[in-house]
């Protein structure tokens, strides 16, 4: 009786929110509800007949989750999803409460929020794509996350972890939910990808006795084949790899073998980077396990257009403008990895904030190669609160940057430099927004 | 230290050069520590002092007999530890450095380490006893930014601090300053840091140096002191470091900032 009332509760809300409001319901309705019954969101989960998948990870898991969702629903099943990314408990119950039953529930979760989610959801996998060091202030060090992760897949004994096998630091939380008992499943790239190597970050230390791991190579940041010289850490095999790997400006290919998969099956999408190849195989992964075909993921991925401001192309003006999110080094490492693959003379803009939700601690900016820039002779100039920062960041890379306050003001600057040049503007979480509908205002999207 | 610095005296040639020793970078830089090398690197060069930077890493066994500045970040509480360890081993060499005028800069979790006693959980880890300081823990943990007013900077010193421990500090020991912003040692006393002989030790991260082009100045100067008996440095354009700190110091002041 009592969560029935919730329910109720919830529907109402969250059509209140739609017809009156018009406003996000993406997070309030579940809220309401969660207020009403604690233990809805396990209710809720009830109604799936096929089961549910969790995606969780510091990097990707909007673009993941959201491409896995859709693969699922292209092989005829309905799905629901918390595709606005509200991705902590309320978020999901949200996403949880439309209709009466679906077959599968999709859902992003918060690292943090995982301990919430899983003792309730009880899904059939996590994924969990990577973990890096971002907003340290909010999420505390890695150390905790890790802890979280584990403390949650022990709530639910029956879900399988797909894990990236090539990130240590996500290997070192499978290690632990592995030995409580949690089946586990790994992705990972298996050949060199040969590309210059970017600055190693703090991870790359066992995760059993503290040496420093040796690779046989690194896709990037602290993803690669790794093995503790000691022999009690390694890169474990894969059950879903990835070979003949490309990855230039026009997207990426790449094969992938593994289990249940029918042969070789060769994935490719008109976005992304190295970074994306490990988005696209963990979402194929958890798709195949949930009976998708590669033929099916495919057509999905033609389809797919990134959203919420990741990796949108826009026209302004006659010049091409290039709009991502770039929240923590290794994104920001990947996304100039991006900028310097598109041969073309070029300019950016970049833009932090520090209001909550991008970390008020922006040190990490610090951890970014934009000595990788020095020698491109490009434009750069720097927005958002924290522009005077990244512009004595940028000094110290070796490069001078001016400040603007908006995207425009940032594309006058350019003056009449050839409109063939395009203006790359990277941002961090709150400031991606404001730049998004600036952009839609003054010009139009193309993908 | 053991091979980068060997058969070079730095003295040799015709411009002064300083020796940086940066310390377990890859344990303790939690908060973009390599940025007040990187700093330390380029102010030095840019007036036509040679910057060796060493790292020294956890199989080292480091010597300080050739190091004009030394560099201790944040790491996580296990990271923390390793490096206690690892110094430990070395405190004679630490405390002789020190006394003999060394510079010395540590912060966040660094700056623990120099004291007797540090707490890892509710445990009590023995620290390097450098400088006559302590450190316990106090709920909750304190985070957010901080305007520090120091002797040792023209400007206030601006950055962010995240730590639960509260730092202690002996009757002769001078702090680095006195809060303006934020919480400081241990969230009562109104200081922050410490000052001992030519050691500085802070909380401040951000990292400490960019913002606060004084106190990377303050630390070259100190060690071109007791290398070449003279602390002279030109003046550099500062305008972009001057306006980063001006800009947050303004914001904090207002009350634009919300914790
Ligand atoms: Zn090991």
């Amino acid at each position: 009786m009592r969560s029935a009332l919730a329910v109720g509760a919830g529907r109402l809300s969250h059509w209140g929110l739609h017809s009156v409001l018009h406003r996000s319901a993406s997070q309030l309705p579940g809220r309401v509800a969660l207020g009403i019954d604690p233990n809805l969101m396990g209710e809720l989960a009830g109604k799936l007949r096929k089961g549910s998948i969790v995606v969780c990870g510091t990097n990707g898991k909007t673009t993941t989750n959201n491409v896995l969702a859709s693969a699922i629903e292209a092989a005829g099943n309905t799905v629901l999803c918390n595709r606005a990314g509200a991705n902590m408990a309320a978020g999901v119950t949200s996403a949880l409460l439309p209709g009466r039953s679906a077959d599968w529930a999709v859902m992003e979760a918060d690292e943090l929020s995982t301990v919430h989610i899983l003792p309730n959801l009880k899904p059939k996998y996590l994924v969990l794509l990577n973990l890096f060091r971002d907003q340290l202030d909010r999420a505390g060090e890695i150390d905790h996350v890790q802890d979280t992760i584990v403390h949650a897949l022990q709530s639910s004994p029956e879900t399988t972890l797909l894990v990236c096998g090539d990130d240590p630091l996500s290997m070192g939380v499978a290690r632990r939910a592995a030995q409580n008992g949690t089946k586990v499943l790994a992705f990972g790239v298996d050949e060199d990808l040969h590309l210059p190597a970017d600055r190693v970050p703090e991870a790359r230390f066992c995760q059993v006795c503290g040496a420093e791991l040796d690779y046989d190579w690194r896709t990037y940041a602290q993803l690669g084949k790794f093995r503790c010289p000691n022999g009690d850490f390694a890169r474990p095999g894969l059950d879903f790899a990835a070979t003949g790997v490309k990855v230039d400006r026009t997207g990426v290919s790449f094969d992938v073998r593994g289990k249940g998969i029918d042969g070789t099956v060769r994935l490719h999408a008109g976005f992304g980077g190295v970074y994306m190849v490990y988005n696209l195989l963990a979402a194929f992964a958890a798709a195949s396990l949930a009976g998708v075909t590669g033929e099916q993921f495919q057509r999905t991925l033609d389809g797919y257009h990134p959203e919420n401001g990741r990796l949108q192309h826009f026209r302004v003006g006659g010049r091409e403008v290039v709009l991502n999110l770039a929240k923590n080094p290794t994104g920001f490492n990947q996304n100039i990895s991006l900028l310097l693959a598109d041969e073309r003379p070029k300019a950016a803009y970049f833009v932090i904030n520090d209001d909550f939700n991008d970390g008020k601690d922006i040190s990490w900016i610090w951890d970014v190669d934009f000595e990788r820039l020095a020698a491109e002779h490009m434009r750069v100039i720097c927005g958002g609160h924290r522009a005077n920062d990244v512009q004595v960041r940028l000094k110290y890379a070796g490069i001078r940057a001016d400040i603007a306050g908006s995207v425009g003001e940032a594309l006058g600057r350019l003056g009449n430099t050839d409109l063939a040049e395009p203006l790359y503007v990277l941002t961090n979480y709150s400031a991606l927004w404001p730049a998004k509908a600036e952009l839609e205002r003054m010009g139009e999207r193309h993908d | 230290m053991t091979n980068a610095f060997a058969g070079t005296d730095g003295t040799t040639g015709t411009g002064r050069s300083l020796r940086i020793a940066h310390l377990y970078p890859e344990l303790l830089n939690l908060y973009g520590d390599s940025g007040n090398i990187l700093v330390l690197k380029k102010r030095m060069a840019w007036r036509g002092i040679e910057p060796r930077v060493l790292e020294v890493h956890v199989d080292d066994r480091p010597s300080f007999s050739n190091v004009d500045i030394a560099f201790i970040g944040g790491g996580s509480d296990r990271e923390q530890k390793i490096v206690c360890d690892k110094l430990l081993a070395e405190q004679e060499e630490l405390r002789s450095f020190v006394e003999d005028g060394g510079v010395l800069a540590a912060v966040c979790g660094g700056y623990q380490l120099l004291g007797h006693s540090y707490l890892m959980g509710d445990e009590k880890v023995e620290g390097l006893g450098l400088v006559d300081l302590y450190t316990d823990r106090g709920e909750p943990r304190i985070i957010g930014n901080i305007a520090v007013e120091s002797r040792i900077s023209p400007q206030p010193i601006v950055g962010y601090e995240n730590h639960g421990g509260r730092t202690h500090l002996g009757d002769g020991v001078e702090p680095m300053g006195k809060v303006l912003y934020g919480h400081g040692n241990d969230g009562e006393s109104g200081y922050e840091g410490c000052l001992y002989k030519n050691v500085v030790g802070t909380y401040v991260h951000g990292p400490l140096l960019p913002k606060n082009p004084g106190v990377a100045d303050y630390l070259i100067a100190r060690a071109l002191e007791r290398k070449y008996g003279s602390a002279d440095l030109e003046p550099l354009d500062d305008a972009e470091e001057l306006a980063a700190n001006k800009v947050m110091f303004d914001r904090l002041m207002a009350g634009e900032v919300e914790e």
